[in-house]
């Protein structure tokens, strides 16, 4: 599997990696800043591809590795999947459910597989929960409460900051909540929500959001980018027991300098270290799929159903209304 | 002071006659009930009177009344409470319908007694330094609030809708609702819920979510859900996340716990330490009635607080957000 990578911010950075671990050879690097495209090269041995052409036109890459801001994802699949590549993307899929549905009808049309890292899915907590709770052990599930987030985050040229961009953390961040808690509690059925990106102008998002499943169970989902650090957890309420877990209580390592040594004041630096990051997993197994036929975990109709409750949300926060979802799958 | 428990239904009646009895400045005089084994044992624990009619309790020497009866009795115990002139500390929820509540807050105010609304986790120590920290300015203006007060069925009147007015949305919407109210000095615009049957089979609702909004543009979420299984190691939870401008306060209002692993109990349990919250309430109540002053939460707050839950119901079975006075 040779891959050719498009971006090295922070995703590009990882997925840089977690193909070099999984046995991937990384090709090329493309980013609009060369010496970022550089840098992650530098790691692993790859080139730098001077456009994104030069990666299309090389007969010898498979798969295409999309890790740009949200708004450039249609055009980059839509490139890639002309040329033949296969595609994997960055979550979320799109900013509007039109360009997620474009994007997977030309990977169709052109015969490619589509993959859309949504590596949550990957995250052994998420999926023991997940395994837990089919396996009944909290009984009929009745209310599920999910969060994610910390601090704002800067990325390149500020694109975060702007909404029209990211889509604010509704369609950015807790998308991985959304698409974990439709792979484990089936679909959704209507979405209320309030977010401060409709309330203000600050660098500050927070969004609290209802969902009601199919099933009658229902969600809640925060998502903020108001706090400090980085934080994630959920807790799963059944008819005969209890799932939950928060990120901030599991530091099996905690490296704590003296503040004499660390010069200005003591940090504790928590790790909850596992044998293979779960980036890293999940694009072996996408790897797998592409070479072996494996069966994917996450398709790029999950990732369209995901972008789908994130808008609903946001619609929902700027009218006020519930938002009911399309019944009907394309 | 001379102080009457009226009911013993809800069993908050038993940590508030235990708060009168250690007041020095007041006497738990009399204990009524309906039920009058309940009430005779109850009477003999805290070693005074029990008394079978609520008529010759009320016509008794006795200042003040707490009520702790089911919730659609608030209101004619309230009522009657007051014209006797008694001042009067009422279990939450206030009261089951909003007529009901307007109906005893008018009758105290018309009798000139004094009415509380028992919002006790006002008096809970990390409550109490949250609403400082606010006051302090410590986050900024408050932008939104996430809550939590979950809990266990309680079964017996509570999961009786003739006698609780609702369920798990009636019976721990109040606490978070009149805290927000609190921190914020605002009043709730609109109210969108979600409310299910889904952990229990009982005639009530036994979870739900709401979405509030506030004046000012605030939000808020709260999780009112009996969702705590029996194997949880404790009751349940008040929490709050709260998002202001310049930062942020988590409260676990009961987390000051021990962990407890004991082989003769089938699961481990949260023992708690934190500091009695029924005290601080029940001795502002008797300052308020002593005084013949204000107290610090009123019948309007109790009312307040009750309308966020029949809002929520309203919401539910209209599938839309409900907007106050609309």
């Amino acid at each position: 599997m040779r891959v050719g990578i498009v971006g090295a911010g922070t995703m590009g950075t990882v997925h840089t990696g977690s193909h070099h671990e999984a046995g991937h050879q990384v090709a090329a690097i493309y980013d609009l800043r060369p010496e970022a495209a550089a840098a992650n090269a530098a790691r692993v041995g790859a080139a730098v591809a001077p456009t994104f052409e030069a990666l299309l036109s090389d007969p010898t890459i498979d798969l295409i590795d999309i890790c740009l801001p949200t708004p450039l994802h249609r055009a980059f699949v839509e490139k890639a999947a002309r040329a033949g590549k296969h595609v994997l993307c960055e979550k979320p899929l799109a900013p509007t459910l039109e360009d997620a549905r474009a994007m997977i009808d030309i990977c169709r049309e052109a015969g490619v597989q589509f993959y859309v890292a949504h590596v949550l899915r990957f995250f052994p907590e998420y999926e023991r929960a997940r395994n837990l709770v089919l396996a009944g052990k909290v009984g009929e599930p009745g209310v599920i409460r999910t969060t994610r987030g910390g601090i704002f985050p800067t990325g390149w040229d500020d694109w975060y900051a702007d909404y029209s961009r990211s889509g604010t953390l509704t369609l950015d961040m807790i998308i991985h909540d959304f698409d974990w808690l439709r792979w484990t509690f089936g679909e959704v059925e209507r979405v209320y929500a309030k977010s401060l990106s409709t309330r203000t102008t600050e660098r500050l998002d927070y969004a609290l959001v209802t969902l009601r499943f199919a099933s009658g169970a229902i969600a809640h989902v925060e998502g903020t980018w108001s706090h400090s650090g980085f934080r994630y957890g959920f807790e799963v309420a059944g008819s005969k027991g209890l799932i939950d877990f928060d990120s901030a209580k599991i530091q099996p390592v905690v490296v704590q300098k003296r503040a004499a040594e660390a010069g200005v004041t003591g940090v504790a630096v928590p790790e909850s270290p596992l044998r293979e990051s779960p980036y890293t997993t999940e694009i072996r197994h996408f790897g797998r799929c592409i070479e072996h036929g494996e069966i994917p975990i996450v398709t790029a109709y999950d990732a369209y159903k995901a972008v789908e409750i994130s808008l609903a949300a946001l619609e929902s926060a700027r009218t006020g209304r519930p938002v009911t979802l399309a019944k009907e799958a394309f | 002071m001379r102080i009457a428990i009226l009911s013993l239904a809800h069993f908050h009646g038993y940590s508030y006659a235990a708060a009168v009895a250690k007041h020095p400045a007041a006497e738990l005089a009399l204990i009524w009930d309906e039920d009058a084994a309940r009430g005779g044992a109850a009477a003999q624990q805290f070693g005074c009177a029990f008394e079978p009619d609520l008529d010759r309790t009320l016509a008794a020497h006795i200042d003040a009344v707490i009520i702790t009866s089911a919730n659609v009795h608030h209101k004619e115990i309230a009522v009657k409470a007051a014209r006797a002139g008694k001042h009067i500390l009422c279990e939450k929820p206030i009261a089951t319908t909003l007529a009901d509540a307007q109906a005893m807050v008018a009758a105290a105010r018309a009798a000139g007694v004094q009415f509380m609304t028992a919002f006790p986790c006002r008096y809970a120590p990390p409550v109490l330094r949250v609403k400082q920290a606010l006051e302090q300015g410590a986050i900024g203006e408050i932008l939104a609030i996430k809550g939590t007060n979950h809990g266990r069925m309680p079964g017996g009147w509570f999961a009786d809708p003739g006698m609780a007015g609702g369920g798990a949305v009636m019976d721990h919407t109040v606490h978070v609702a009149d805290l927000i109210r609190w921190f914020l000095g605002k009043e709730f615009t609109s109210v969108y819920a979600e409310v299910a049957n889904r952990f229990h089979d009982i005639r009530v609702d036994d979870c739900g979510m709401l979405t509030m909004e506030l004046e000012g543009g605030a939000f808020a979420t709260l999780d009112p859900s009996w969702s705590r299984p029996a194997a949880y190691p404790t009751w349940g939870d008040v929490t709050m996340e709260i998002v202001g401008t310049k930062g942020t306060i988590s409260l676990d209002a009961f987390s000051q716990n021990l962990s407890l692993y004991n082989n003769d109990d089938r699961v481990a349990a949260w023992v708690p330490y934190g500091s009695d919250m029924d005290e601080g309430l029940v001795n502002d109540f008797i300052a308020a009635a002593a005084a013949n002053a204000r107290p610090p939460i009123t019948g309007e707050d109790g009312l307040r607080a009750m309308e966020v839950a029949l809002m929520a119901y309203e919401s539910a079975r209209t599938g839309a957000p409900v907007i106050r006075g609309a």
